[in-house]
């Protein structure tokens, strides 16, 4: 079973943010990037399922040199062969081209499954992978999080909302996203992460996928990011100030003055 | 030339889903002020019922289609039952919900039909042809403004919890059922059933406290805090997504669209940064108290009091203060 994972390198969203100059885009140059966490729940499915059933795993992404110490990462922890398809466009907010350029790049890797994260940390779109699919003319599933596989056909659970999953099968090639809590992703031994450092990284380019620019993959639709700003707060709750001790003073006599304490 | 906005319901189990009455009301925004019309589609099997009930919101038509291969929902029927809608109808924006049927369903279409998708919107305009939506992006903390033009059509998925559910109310919209042949050979996914959660330790959405752990208790082990405030205010505990995902909790604990919906007395959010996907589960909450370290956590956006704070600190001090000490 070949499989490839797609995956996405995110700023942390627990940073502040500014906007850049352009005001299109924010401020990059001084952020911390790491993966997005939905696909690394996806990258781990894809190494238990070689575990099982032999093959072999393939990492690609889309997105500038940065992206490198991601694909590294996921080497170290399983992965067999890494992609990057030099997309240099840093924030990426089009992601039907992202998904074009994607598929594109899938196409020229031969495989059997295909596994993306749900979504992404830093947008939650929730677009790339179904849309990738149309784009591969394969099945897909969203929200996946059981993978059984039986012979040509797979059959998964989907998370629907409120607790329920739905169990449906599939048939092979086809591509899932992946939910996380799927499984409990896996630590890079020391060993791995050194072979990984030093492992090759495959370049794709337009012309590797017979293109003249990356920018050929757009829809036949204008797309333009009018504004990136800072929203307005939706509320705000009133906030204590102080030391921790102050702080949980304030906040104790507040439940005592709103009945909830009964002397616990 | 397309115009007005057609919503796709979604229902299952005999049931309309939460978002469908939300779509309804910005869509007839929508739809009025661009002068469209503002139609919804529903596809099930044995949803006479259901049809009736949308019926009584404010929409111009209600259509819908009643096959065996729509009992479940899946892209490639459900693509079938959109098509024939679709060109009878020539709308100039469908609408979904951002949902795991929106997730599944929206892009595929897009990527078939070669269309512009704007997903998890929480507004959206149309300026003459021209789609201009805007989404929260980055933890809630950026705001984009997007522009599509020169597509015959756009497919748009709203956030659930941002838009006020529509009341009943209108003219009373006609109901058509519209016949379809659907190519079974077509539809590759076979669902074969929807299971329910297991029965839980204790069900959250009855407790009045609820004290709910996040990613910030940093470790399972800080969760004893979590469960002695809980214990304290005779309270149930209750997580985010990132918490039962690691298994310190079990999946019944989870607050959240994925998880319960709570509407609790005193909520006490302990390290949690407030993603939509949390909030949408919580925010009707009656008195909410935040702790976090990020000051422009958007949980602080939904809380009633806030303290920017590591609660490995505050939690201890917190209970100390109630005990007098």
């Amino acid at each position: 079973m070949n499989i490839i994972v797609c995956m996405k390198q995110v700023p942390n969203p627990d940073l502040q943010f500014q906007v850049a100059p352009s005001g299109t885009d924010i401020k990059r140059d001084t952020l911390n990037y790491r993966v997005n966490g939905f696909d690394e729940y996806a990258l781990e499915e894809a190494v238990r399922l070689k575990e099982r059933l032999k093959g072999k795993v393939t990492v690609i992404t889309v997105g500038p040199k940065r992206t490198e110490q991601m694909l590294r990462e996921a080497l170290a922890k399983g992965a067999d062969e890494a992609v990057r398809a030099s997309y240099e466009d840093p924030a990426a907010l089009n992601s039907y081209q992202v998904a074009r350029i994607l598929a594109e790049a899938v196409k020229k890797i031969p495989h059997d499954l295909v596994l993306t994260g749900v979504q992404s940390d830093d947008y939650l779109y929730s677009q790339t992978g179904a849309m990738m699919a149309g784009f591969l003319g394969c099945p897909h599933v969203s929200v996946v999080t059981k993978v059984a596989v039986e012979g040509q056909d797979l059959r998964l659970h989907r998370e629907l909302e409120g607790g329920d999953q739905e169990i449906v099968m599939t048939k092979l090639p086809a591509l899932l996203t992946i939910q996380s809590g799927i499984n409990q992703p896996r630590y890079a031994p020391l060993p791995a992460v050194m072979r990984a450092a030093r492992a090759p990284i495959r370049e794709i380019k337009p012309q590797d996928v017979g293109a003249q620019a990356w920018d050929q993959f757009v829809g036949g639709f204008q797309f333009k990011v009018r504004k990136v700003y800072l929203p307005a707060a939706r509320g705000k709750a009133e906030m204590f100030t102080g030391k921790p001790a102050d702080m949980a003073a304030k906040v104790a006599q507040l439940i005592k003055d709103k009945g909830f304490w009964r002397g616990g | 030339m397309p115009s007005g906005v057609l919503i796709v319901a979604e229902q299952r189990e005999g049931k309309i889903q939460g978002p469908t009455l939300e779509m309804i009301a910005k869509g007839r925004d929508i739809a009025s002020k661009s002068g469209g019309k503002l139609t919804v589609a529903i596809f099930g099997q044995g949803i006479d019922a259901l049809a009736g009930e949308l019926a009584q919101y404010p929409v111009d038509h209600v259509l819908a289609i009643d096959h065996e291969a729509l009992k479940f929902y899946t892209p490639e029927g459900y693509a079938q039952a959109l098509k024939t809608i679709v060109d009878k109808v020539d709308p100039l924006v469908i609408l979904m919900a951002h949902t795991t049927q929106g997730y599944d369903f929206a892009p595929r279409l897009a990527a078939d039909w070669n269309l512009p998708l704007a997903s998890g919107c929480v507004d959206l305009a149309l300026e003459g042809q021209t789609l201009v939506v805007t989404r929260r992006i980055l933890n809630e903390k950026i705001a984009v403004d997007l522009e599509f033009g020169g597509a015959p059509r756009y497919i748009v998925t709203i956030r659930a919890a941002t838009f006020k559910p529509s009341g009943k109310g209108g003219a009373g919209a006609q109901i058509e059922k519209i016949p379809i042949q659907i190519d079974a050979a077509k539809i590759i996914r076979k669902v074969l059933g929807i299971e329910k959660p297991q029965v839980a330790d204790v069900d959250i959405t009855a407790a009045d406290v609820i004290v709910a752990a996040g990613r910030g208790i940093g470790k399972k082990e800080n969760l004893a805090l979590v469960q002695d405030l809980a214990k304290m205010l005779k309270g149930v505990v209750g997580a985010s997504r990132p918490i039962t995902d690691a298994e310190w909790l079990p999946k019944s604990r989870q607050v959240g669209q994925s998880g319960k919906t709570v509407k609790a007395k005193l909520y006490i959010a302990c390290g949690i940064s407030g993603a939509m996907q949390h909030v949408a589960g919580m925010k009707d909450s009656g008195l909410i108290i935040a702790i976090n370290t990020d000051p422009g956590a958007p949980i602080f956006e939904y809380a009633h009091y806030g303290v920017v704070g590591n609660v490995l600190e505050v939690l201890p001090a917190l209970m100390k203060a109630l005990k007098g000490g």
